[in-house]
């Protein structure tokens, strides 16, 4: 069995409100990935996916406090360092993040080169600026950027290329584990494709070890993870292989994101879209029950009042539903025949 | 240097040209419209004589005794004097106050009563009209006036004390006062106004309840307010400095101790009034731009890259002083005319009480000079510092150049 | 009726009668296109038409020519996906479509009549068949006025102004009602008091209103979820059917354009490159630019290649 490189268990993290109240955005959530492979993170806006990603990283900031649960990335506990040491020897070297804005992530005022250089110094790495500016300059050329890029700031650089360079930095000490919280979503299909595609070359070749990839665009995710996790409400509601979440998903909320699929492909008019109604519940307030009861229209009452884990069904699946995967199977196979 | 960059210079030079342009018309016009006709002087002795002559007037001027024992009234005497003098082809409009007085000023009214005395005060009204470029109408003084810019003398002083030393001179007595006064104010209270400005947007809490109303509340005053509180809080309540001047009377300015250190016991209040004015409207727009800058992306992102704290915070606060340079070009000319009505209210010997006292004095030629050299002194600076901020900030850079 | 099984798990395969409220407001499950769909339009009356539109821009010494000579025929009832990248000239072309822009060269046709929007009456006049829905809700709304009065200023707007208070109250309970909202909860509220999706949906109430014969729909669904984005397009299109407007999306998303459209005009450099039936443009793209277009959107059932890049 390959070597886990992230191993994720039972984190609880929380937002305080101005007013004071906890809103528990991400809640006992496991997961783990091996080395060189890929998670999907999917879900809808608020669903706590890019909380999760924040968290993941084991440093906090108001308004996010860590509440309980791991962290191992490769074999060390996280969780619990002196923030100053998760700082220096996690951010960056053990996990690397790439933001959600990342046309907005270079610091405007600041020379691409120059930023890295800080980057190596906030590590306190043993390198001069020479050799900061001769490892930057391979590894631009090796991800196939251009060297000049290291002396031009942001705003000088086109859309593409900005987000590629934010890629190319975040990953210059070359991570353990990526996370990439919809790092292509701004922009137009052929840079989408560019950026995509330096990020799997990046993983195949080791420069990465791992990668969670966060987006609600479920084509790209399928194309581009080994795995894929639904979050919904702050929990894990489902998880699976790429290829069994998107043809056989088994909780009704899997479902429905995936029904909602549409690719200019053969049979994509045919396809009935799946509308869910309703909208996610409040977490300052969650229900008591499954999360997903009341958009669901196999939800029972024993739906709504009974805690609802997490189970394996299958090996690498696992599922949160009140209803069997048979049963729900069975369902699904009806509907489909109508 | 790209043709971006090119054409930015070219833009910022021609605004700088035209307004340099507008300025000189304005500093010459607006005092003059304050100057009204005086009183025409009918002191030629040879018009006086041919008036009497002719209507059989005893010697005298203005209004005279007729034999007979009656008396003509002086605006009928004024008349004959305008037609004889018209006939004779002598009659000159003498009636400029600042000029009469510098004539007086050298002449008694005992001479008046000789032809050759009044003969003098003519000569001398008529010499020094020349002399300031007066003889030839509103236009031949704003040529005068631009011709005595480019000669660096800026005319010559109309008043009857300095007369004929230059504007130049005057100029340069109050000029260091002025600068050594303003800059390090105006440049002190930026530096504070941003710092503090930036602290109550990083600590918030306290510092942004209490320094933000505060500054807000300062920015509001207006300049001589800050002054008078001072002078009166300070220089009449505590006495701690005195309230007006440079330094004592009596001192004769050297290179000693005892001089420097009387001049800045009286540097504190002016200086802290400026401060305080320049600092209230630059705290408040730091806040707002800092706040801004503490929830820009690259601040989270950065700190996920394991950047430091501290390290981050000078990112934020250079990126939200840059524009600030601008706000510094901005405000600097009601920062000088602020300063100014401090340096009045403290009679301090810079630009801006040279300026009051000669618009008491109806010294035209220096009002427009040292109002002049002051509107240059902020053009410039705001011109630079335009120039500096395209250049230290990358985003201006893009934006402009393109 | 429950068992409990091996995992504990409580299990009830029949679903309790008492519906939320959820449910209540939504028992349609999933998109119905009613009878337009695959139908074929080109017999329906023309209802915006354009030959050769342009629109060049000078700035400065610089000439954008941002729509180049396209053109176009909308009919009646259909609905037309404009796809293209950022820069491809389709928001351009929108404003010119919605009057807010006139052409350089070529014409704009109104029901088979060149448009006239010359003076500001008849500009009034043809806003009055036209609308515009916009990516953002939140910019759409004025957030000083409540939601009352922007349900009343499209009933206004429809020469509703004479109606009684029982009428206008009717109008808008059906209104929010369509888009399953609850009049009831709105009222008195805000803009800013509504979600994303709840303000979407108020989009929808308000085009229920207005009735427009064309909707121009300037990304309506790029800030929502995948499942909202559903019950979204359902909404427009059961407008369609009902109302017979003639639905413009301008749009990046292919996908949506493909699943959605009766016709796709595919937009690069200002110009249609191809224009058609969905299936023909999509499926067996022709022109080179579509052909790249489709090949770098990721799909599921063909492989990505990306070994095609730049």
């Amino acid at each position: 069995m390959a070597k886990k490189m992230l191993e994720v268990n039972q984190l609880t993290t929380k937002y305080i409100t101005r007013q004071g109240e906890d809103v528990y955005s991400v809640d006992h959530v496991s997961l783990d990935i091996e080395e060189g492979k890929s998670l999907g993170i999917a879900g809808e806006s608020g669903c706590g996916k890019s909380t999760l990603a924040l968290s993941l990283m084991g440093y906090y900031f108001p308004p996010l406090h860590y509440t309980s649960g791991s962290i191992v990335v490769d074999g060390k506990d996280i969780t619990g360092l002196d923030p100053d040491v998760v700082r220096k020897t996690v951010l960056g070297t053990d996990i690397a993040y790439i933001p959600q804005a990342a046309m907005n992530a270079l610091n405007p005022t600041r020379k691409v080169g120059k930023f890295i250089e800080d980057v190596i110094k906030a590590h306190e790495l043993p390198m001069d600026k020479k050799q900061i500016r001769e490892m930057a300059e391979q590894r631009f050329a090796r991800l196939g950027l251009p060297v000049e890029a290291l002396d031009k700031y942001s705003v000088e650089l086109s859309g593409g290329m900005r987000q590629r360079v934010v890629i190319a930095v975040s990953t210059i000490l070359n991570p353990k584990v990526l996370i990439a919280d919809e790092p292509s979503s701004a922009l137009d299909v052929t840079s989408q494709k560019m950026v995509i595609k330096m990020m799997k070359d990046m993983l195949a070749s080791g420069l990465v070890k791992s990668m969670i990839f966060i987006t609600h665009e479920l084509p790209l995710l399928y194309n581009v993870t080994d795995d894929i996790m639904v979050m919904y409400a702050g929990q894990i509601v489902e998880r699976g292989s790429a290829h069994e979440m998107v043809f056989d998903p088994v909780h009704p909320y899997s479902r429905g994101l995936m029904r909602s699929i549409l690719v200019p492909e053969e049979g994509t008019r045919d396809v009935k879209l799946t509308a869910i109604p309703g909208t996610p519940p409040n977490l300052k307030h969650p229900p008591a029950g499954c999360r997903f009861a009341e958009r669901c229209r196999y939800a029972t009452n024993a739906c709504r009042y009974n805690a609802m884990p997490i189970l394996e069904f299958a090996p690498g699946r696992t599922y949160r539903c009140g209803h069997s995967v048979e049963h729900l199977r069975e369902v699904y196979a009806s509907e489909d025949e109508e | 240097m790209s043709k971006g960059t090119k054409k930015y210079f070219k833009k910022k030079i021609i605004w700088f040209l035209i307004t340099l342009v507008v300025a000189v018309l304005l500093n010459f016009f607006l005092p003059r419209l304050m100057r009204g006709p005086g009183t025409p002087m009918r002191f030629d002795p040879d018009i006086i004589n041919a008036v009497n002559e002719k209507y059989g007037y005893s010697r005298g001027v203005g209004v005279t005794e007729q034999e007979g024992k009656t008396y003509i009234d002086a605006d009928q005497w004024n008349v004959y004097y305008e037609q004889e003098g018209k006939a004779l082809g002598k009659y000159k409009d003498r009636n400029d106050v600042s000029i009469i007085a510098l004539v007086n000023k050298n002449i008694s009214s005992e001479a008046m009563k000789t032809d050759e005395g009044l003969r003098a005060w003519c000569a001398s009204y008529d010499a020094i009209e020349k002399d300031l470029g007066r003889d030839g109408g509103m236009l031949g003084e704003l040529w005068h006036f631009i011709e005595h810019i480019f000669d660096g003398t800026f005319g010559k002083s109309t008043s009857t004390t300095r007369y004929p030393n230059t504007v130049a001179s005057i100029i340069s007595e109050g000029i260091v006062w002025t600068i050594c006064l303003q800059i390090p104010a105006i440049l002190l209270g930026w530096i504070l106004g941003n710092v503090l400005g930036a602290v109550a947007a990083y600590k918030r809490k306290f510092w942004d309840k209490a320094v933000m109303p505060a500054s807000l509340f300062i920015s509001a005053i207006p300049a001589f307010g800050s002054a008078v509180i001072l002078l009166v809080i300070f220089g009449v309540n505590l006495k701690w400095f005195p309230v007006n001047r440079a330094y004592d009377t009596g001192m004769i300015p050297a290179f000693t101790w005892k001089f420097i250190s009387n001049v800045l016991w009286h540097y504190q209040l002016p200086f802290w009034s400026i401060v305080l004015i320049a600092i209230g409207g630059q705290a408040v727009g730091m806040r707002s731009m800092s706040i801004y800058e503490l929830n820009a992306d690259y601040v989270k992102y950065s700190r996920f890259l394991g950047i430091k704290d501290g390290k981050i915070v000078r990112y934020v606060f250079r990126n939200a002083m840059l524009p600030q340079v601008t706000g510094l070009a901005m405000s600097i000319g009601t920062s000088i005319g602020g300063a100014l009505v401090a340096e009045t209210i403290f009679s301090y010997p810079g630009l801006g009480m040279k300026m009051y006292t000669a618009i008491s004095e109806n010294d035209y030629n220096t009002v427009s000079g040292t109002a002049l050299i002051i509107t240059i002194m902020v053009l410039i600076a705001a011109f630079l510092l335009d120039i500096i901020y395209a250049f230290i900030d990358p985003r201006v850079k893009a934006a402009q150049f393109d | 009726m429950k068992t409990k099984n091996e995992t504990g798990i409580l299990k009830d395969s029949v679903p309790v009668g008492q519906k939320t409220d959820a449910q209540m407001q939504d028992d349609r499950e999933s998109v119905s296109f009613g009878s337009n769909r695959n139908k074929d339009f080109s017999k329906e009356p023309l209802c915006l038409s354009g030959k050769g539109v342009t629109r060049v821009f000078h700035t400065g010494k610089v000439t954008t020519v941002a729509v180049d000579h396209v053109n176009f025929e909308f009919h009646k009832g259909e609905l037309i996906s404009i796809v293209g990248e950022s820069g491809s000239g389709k928001t351009t072309l929108s404003k010119m479509l919605l009057g807010l822009l006139e052409p350089t060269e070529g014409e704009i046709f109104f029901h088979g009549q060149p448009r006239d929007i010359s003076s500001g009456a008849k500009k009034r006049e043809y806003w009055k068949g036209i609308q515009a829905i916009f990516q953002d809700p939140f910019s759409s709304y004025n957030q000083f006025h409540k939601i009352d009065a922007v349900l009343d200023d499209c009933i206004n707007m429809r020469g509703g102004k004479n109606l009684s208070k029982e009428e206008r109250f009717n109008m808008k309970v059906e209104a929010c009602g369509f888009v399953n909202l609850k009049y009831a909860e709105l009222t008195n509220k805000y803009p800013f008091e509504l979600s994303g999706g709840q303000m979407q949906r108020l989009m929808i109430a308000r085009i229920f209103l207005l009735k427009p014969e064309i909707l121009l729909a300037d990304e309506p669904t790029s800030m929502i979820d995948a499942c909202s984005r559903a019950t979204i397009l359902d909404m427009l299109l059961k407008l369609r059917d009902e109302t017979g407007m003639t639905v413009i999306f301008i749009t990046h998303d292919i996908g949506l354009a493909y699943y959605i459209s009766d016709s796709v005009y595919i937009m690069e450099h200002g110009k249609f490159v191809e224009c058609g039936k969905p299936d023909k443009v999509m499926l067996t793209p022709e022109a080179p630019y579509t052909k790249r277009l489709i090949s770098d959107v990721p799909k599921i059932h063909e492989p990505w290649d990306l070994s095609t890049v730049g």
